[in-house]
């Protein structure tokens, strides 16, 4: 019998994919925002009223990880945007070979980009452990979703280095402890930014853009 | 619930571990899950059957060391008040801000296998 000492991250091979991503992402100088949310807190919608706001200041692309249907690259498209579907046949996650391959098969146009943005499968839980090359990970949060989601989910909301609420326009209407939400935020994520948002009337995207725009920039000017 | 997948790199990695040894069959795997891993110990066992079943290290066991994440104050250190599963606001003690370490833990510790001449069946 022998026992060997390995000490090898299981996601191992995952994060050489990835690390191969973000020194692509690095040469082209392509801001990589990977979005994470539950199933319905607004994800694509949310990524529509971003193109449009951002309106043409920045060449955006996306990659839209779902099980099934391309719907959400057809909607990101339909805003003048190269949009690649990935359909993971019922995995939870998106990984980071998925990426490279949907990158692969887009031949040039998801590349030279100002922001990729990476939707990935909707679920709190196992997109959580696979990094895909980004610069940060996102995760939303809409006020239909309950206030104790933070503790509960607490990987992703530790490991998120922005949070955004969605669905603000519907606070009046739902009981959503706003304070226990931001109270968990700050205890999970203490150097984190949290944003408040509505993509129906607007609110907060100003600040949303000008967080991508501010970190745009420092991608570009950085190397 | 993507346990299958974790079992079947941590079972591609013990074999690979195992073949470039010279060894046999795999007997145990120790792998370290972190609380905020996002992987359920006991989904992972039931994983790792279904992934080795039938083949020849069905019988290789998986152990699971599980890593709670820590609090920790800039003050007061790490906080030892806190149950697991839960999260404390601010430190117990002083009433200072509150930051987390460690786990996100999702290692292979090491490999167990049987040496080529123990492997005959």
């Amino acid at each position: 019998m022998t026992q060997i000492d390995v000490k090898q991250k299981v996601l191992a091979a995952n994060m050489e994919a990835a690390a191969g991503l973000r020194t692509g992402f690095a040469a082209s100088r392509t801001l990589v925002v990977n979005l994470i949310s539950s199933p319905g807190s607004g994800k694509t919608t949310f990524l529509e009223r971003t193109i449009a706001d951002l309106n043409g200041r920045l060449k955006l692309g996306a990659i839209e990880g779902d099980i099934a249907t391309d719907r959400d690259a057809e909607r990101l498209r339909r805003h003048g945007i190269p949009a690649r579907q990935i359909l993971t046949g019922g995995a939870c996650h998106l990984d980071a070979r998925q990426v490279r391959q949907a990158l692969e098969d887009e031949k040039g146009a998801l590349s030279g980009l100002d922001i990729l943005f990476i939707e990935n499968v909707g679920n709190l839980i196992c997109p959580t452990s696979y990094d895909l090359g980004e610069d940060f990970k996102v995760v939303l949060l809409s006020v239909t979703e309950g206030d104790d989601k933070p503790f509960k989910y607490p990987g992703i909301f530790s490991k998120a280095t922005v949070a955004v609420l969605t669905k603000m326009d519907l606070l009046p209407h739902v009981d959503f402890d706003l304070a226990a939400v931001r109270r968990q935020i700050a205890t999970l994520s203490p150097t984190g930014r949290l944003l408040e948002t509505s993509a129906k009337t607007g609110a907060g995207m100003e600040s949303w853009c000008a967080l991508l725009e501010g970190e745009h920039s420092k991608k570009r000017g950085g190397r | 619930m993507h346990e299958t997948g974790i079992a079947m790199e941590i079972y591609a990695i013990s074999r690979r571990t195992a073949d470039a040894n010279g060894g046999g069959r795999l007997s145990a795997v120790k792998v370290i899950v972190g609380e905020l891993s996002a992987i359920e110990p006991d989904l992972l066992a039931f994983a790792w059957e279904a992934v080795t079943a039938g083949g020849a290290d069905a019988a290789a066991r998986i152990d699971v060391e599980w890593r709670a994440a820590r609090q920790i104050c800039a003050g007061c250190g790490e906080i030892a008040e806190r149950a697991s599963g839960t999260w404390l606001r601010l430190c117990p003690r002083c009433g200072g801000a509150l930051r987390i370490e460690g786990g996100d833990e999702l290692d292979v510790r090491d490999v167990t296998f049987e040496d080529a001449g123990e492997s005959r069946s």
